[in-house]
């Protein structure tokens, strides 16, 4: 039976997380590989890295804190932010990435899709969908870019079956009303997608307790949820989020280091 | 020892590399690795490991690029009987074909077809199963003994990522199962030669596990 997986994000910006876990004494809280081999240590299913630096310049670091990872992080490994081309997919994925997540650049450019899935294969592609209630849009939500501060008329549902259909092997779907809020993720918006695309969905935004959890997976059918500050913070352990999944009959990956 | 991890064209080499390397310094083995399409690298490695990520056209069309290769391949395997890891991509290449996209043949080392998943029915918790099949799974280990299986439970688990899988009537050749809708195939072999559905590479301590076994077993 497959587990569902429990997937820590770490926002980087100029080579630096921004949100430390600052629940145990790293070396240096603020570099990306010391944290990410941590979470791989403590049982997260995925390591997803999200550059948030503002210029190409600043993302080259990126390249350095990807091959340092995936020298010691032994779990598959997404990286999004900042991703235009099949050459950006080539070069973050000969870096040790096994996942490339894309939003704003496949909205503007959907054909990105299909040549990077024809390419890397389908597998590699996930494609992240920024979601904004929109009580025009068909399905009562908005695509949106750039944080979510760009509109952009496309209806969410829409998007990801186009999405799917243009070879993305995965959604990540995040709530951008949710996001941030630790009020719960919208289970309303990723019970319609995850019921409608053929593909895993990811639920995102809006994570504040194990319970949150626990319920996009079994009332929204999420296939993996991802979370970040809930994480950072140390309000909840990666174990005490899979001890509660486990509790209300999810099947998750047990690990050796069960931290608390 | 000389190892070989194949260099096709296909994806996720370095974390091969990587999870190969970590096992090997980890446990201080005498190995030498090598990502390479270099024939003559081939023909004098011990070891020979076929990574493969993406579809099974797009991988054997890969192989064929590399003039001899795939000749090479099966004379160093077969023949000369070196130790062998497929893994995803490059353990569906080691039987008779897949119907991936169209039908396209692969080594015929072990007998199978390689078909797409069923996705009708609905999983344990009620929902519809997603392909592809993604995330940690359980092996059904059907060859209890196998040294590629040294120190693995039934309860530990692997990183899968696949649409398709093999099928075969050859029960011999299967040394582990795995359930996603229905059963299927995640290590087969015969002598020498193992493949593995899941990426080991990218399975945590269990995949290092395997890999250790994998490394020291003596076929």
């Amino acid at each position: 039976m497959l587990s569902t997986r429990v997937i820590a994000c770490l926002d980087v910006h100029n080579g630096r997380t921004v949100k430390g876990v600052n629940f145990i004494n790293l070396n240096d809280a603020g570099d990306p590989v010391e944290q990410a081999k941590l979470y791989s240590n403590i049982g997260a299913d995925e390591i997803c890295f999200l550059d948030i630096s503002a210029t190409n310049e600043k993302r080259k670091a990126m390249f350095n804190i990807i091959s340092k990872t995936a020298e010691c992080c032994f779990v598959p490994l997404t990286v999004g932010g900042g991703v235009n081309s099949v050459n950006d997919f080539r070069e973050l994925l000969n870096c040790g990435a096994d996942k490339i997540s894309i939003n704003s650049s496949a909205v503007y450019n959907p054909n990105l899709i299909r040549q990077s899935s024809d390419k890397f294969g389908n597998q590699c592609v996930v494609l992240a969908i920024d979601a904004n209630e929109n009580k025009s849009m068909p399905s009562g939500y908005e695509v949106t870019t750039h944080g979510g501060k760009k509109k952009t008329n496309i209806d969410v549902l829409q998007w990801a079956k186009e999405g799917v259909k243009k070879g993305a092997g995965e959604i990540l779907l995040t709530s951008m009303t949710s996001d941030g809020t630790k009020k719960g993720y919208n289970l309303k918006l990723t019970k319609l997608i995850s019921e409608n695309v053929t593909v895993p969905v990811i639920a995102s935004g809006g994570a504040g307790n194990p319970k949150d959890m626990v319920d996009v997976v079994l009332k929204a059918g999420a296939s993996a949820v991802l979370a970040a500050s809930i994480f950072h913070f140390g309000i909840h352990s990666i174990w005490s989020v899979k001890r509660e999944m486990l509790k209300n009959g999810i099947k998750i990956r047990e690990c050796e280091k069960k931290n608390e | 020892m000389k190892l070989v991890v194949i260099d096709y064209g296909s994806g996720n080499l370095k974390s091969v590399e990587n999870a190969f390397k970590n096992s090997i310094d980890l446990n201080n083995l005498r190995y030498e690795i090598k990502v390479t399409s270099c024939l003559n690298e081939i023909y004098e490695a011990d070891h020979i490991v076929l990574p493969g990520v993406g579809s099974f056209p797009d991988c054997k069309k890969g192989l064929t690029q590399i003039n001899g290769l795939m000749d090479l391949l099966t004379e160093q395997v077969v023949r000369k009987r070196k130790k062998f890891l497929g893994i995803c991509v490059g353990m569906q290449l080691m039987v008779d074909y897949s119907l991936e996209k169209e039908r396209t043949n692969g080594f015929g080392w072990l007998n199978g077809s390689i078909e797409k998943l069923k996705k009708d029915g609905q999983d344990y918790l009620g929902n519809n199963y997603k392909i592809p099949h993604m995330g940690w799974n359980n092996l059904q280990i059907e060859k209890k003994s196998h040294p590629v299986l040294k120190d693995i439970a039934e309860k530990e688990q692997y990183y899968f990522v696949h649409s398709y899988a093999l099928q075969t009537k050859q029960k011999e050749q299967i040394i582990a199962n795995t359930i996603y809708n229905q059963s299927f195939p995640a290590i087969i072999g015969k002598g020498n030669y193992i493949g593995v559905q899941f990426h080991p590479e990218k399975s945590g301590t269990s995949g290092q596990k395997f890999i250790y076994n994998w490394l020291k077993w003596k076929p």
